[in-house]
């Protein structure tokens, strides 16, 4: 215990300088892009410092969005069933599936040639197919004798017919839109089936049947927040910034991550370190003067009369004072029935 | 949202009565504006029907660690 807390910081430690140099030095050491085929998922991921940049900046969409799918019950042991689950929620769409689109523009007929291989490994049928075009179009579809399927619209302008058939090439016939290619993998050390899919709709996935939604993870952190909210955000982004750097074998304390990782949810949402984000929202007229747009910092603050109240590193030093820091960060005060009992002078 | 739809990765939240909050931030001398906040849309304080101005009191497990954190409800 007393060595537990021998080992607390003080009071006006620089954590938050300590955790961006603790981060920023191994940085610096890490490979751009590695290759390495140690499982699937890490053959597929972001790593190494894009991914870091990736994360810390905040981007809206990580370059490869990732789930894991977790099963529960008779899901995760049974092959069969396994596979039913991995159906229902890998994405496929209308243009993996037709091989050519035919267009007739004279009689508004548009001719789908289905790939048969492509077909019968997702296991659908033209019929099934041609009623889900029917029912997304509004029009009467048929398929003739070669297996192929005839799609008739109401309109025959050459633009619309167009429009309509590139429109129906994006259309998802199987699957969770959004959730991406999955693939079925088995874990070694628990013997149980789990997906993972090239996507980050959990919100989509959450709702098929068989899926453990106690477990669903993906490393997309705004899809997180979105659906479990920003406490859950945070640890994504602790969970990932740890696992990235540990991947290259870098050693940085957890809990450098979890400092930073607090910083970008503090405000509710996630943040970005950076001009746009965090070090953007600086309180101090002068700290932000002294990086970028000087002039027009100090005409604005000018305008509009705002006050400085010099608690920062930045403005201190450059006034020349102690920065608020260590020991710098001490201040005399006096207690307010204290300053009854000392009388003025006359 | 039912409790089983709750992710392992979503710590604890709670609802703490005004009187409980009050003691809190005196204790670590802090006004509710200091605290990190969350939104009232935030899926977690919805579940929890929390409005603006109410404190959530978080147990996070960190590191081995089981600590509480706190955030003032805000709107977006």
């Amino acid at each position: 215990m007393a060595q537990k807390n021998s080992n607390i910081v003080e009071y006006g430690e620089p954590v938050g300088m300590l955790a961006a140099q603790s981060l920023g030095e191994p940085g610096t050491q890490m490979i751009l892009r590695a290759f390495h085929f140690a499982g699937i998922e890490s053959t597929i991921a972001t790593s190494g410092l894009p991914r870091i940049v990736e994360l810390v900046d905040a981007r809206k969409k990580p370059e490869t969005p990732i789930t894991f799918v977790y099963l529960t019950g008779e899901y995760k042991r049974n092959v069969g069933k396994a596979e039913q689950a991995l159906k229902r929620v890998s994405e496929v769409r209308m243009g993996s599936v037709v091989r050519r689109v035919l267009e007739n523009f004279s009689k508004g007929i548009i001719k789908l040639v289905l790939d048969t291989q492509v077909l019968k490994a997702n296991e659908l049928t033209p019929g099934q197919l041609a009623q889900k075009v029917a029912k997304k179009l509004e029009a009467r579809t048929k398929v003739d004798k070669d297996g192929n399927i005839l799609v008739k619209l109401k309109t025959k302008k050459l633009t619309e017919v167009r429009s309509i058939s590139v429109k129906l090439m994006k259309d998802v016939v199987q699957g969770v839109e959004g959730a991406g290619k999955a693939v079925l993998q088995k874990d070694a050390k628990t013997d149980e089936f789990y997906i993972i899919a090239a996507g980050s709709n959990i919100g989509g996935i959450m709702e098929i049947e068989g899926v453990d939604k106690s477990r669903i993870y993906t490393n997309d952190v705004f899809a997180m927040h979105r659906q479990f909210g920003i406490e859950a955000a945070r640890n994504t982004l602790v969970k990932e910034l740890d696992t990235t750097l540990r991947e290259q074998k870098i050693n940085v304390d957890k809990r450098h991550l979890m400092l930073i990782a607090d910083a970008m949810t503090y405000s509710g949402t996630i943040k970005g370190v950076g001009r746009h984000g965090l070090s953007g929202q600086k309180q101090s007229v002068f700290a932000k003067a002294a990086y970028e747009e000087t002039v027009k910092h100090l005409v604005n603050a000018a305008a509009f009369s705002e006050i400085d109240n010099m608690r920062g590193v930045t403005e201190n030093i450059l006034v020349g004072k102690q920065i608020p820091l260590g020991t710098g960060s001490v201040r005399l005060a006096i207690k307010k029935e204290d300053m009854q009992k000392v009388k003025p002078k006359k | 949202m039912s409790d089983k739809d709750d992710n392992d990765i979503v710590p604890q939240h709670a609802l703490m009565q005004a009187k409980d909050a009050k003691e809190v931030l005196s204790e670590m001398h802090l006004r509710p504006e200091n605290l990190p906040k969350i939104f009232s849309t935030d899926p977690q304080a919805a579940k929890l029907g929390a409005k603006p101005g109410d404190i959530i009191k978080i147990k996070r497990h960190d590191y081995g660690n089981t600590y509480d954190i706190y955030r003032l409800v805000t709107e977006e």
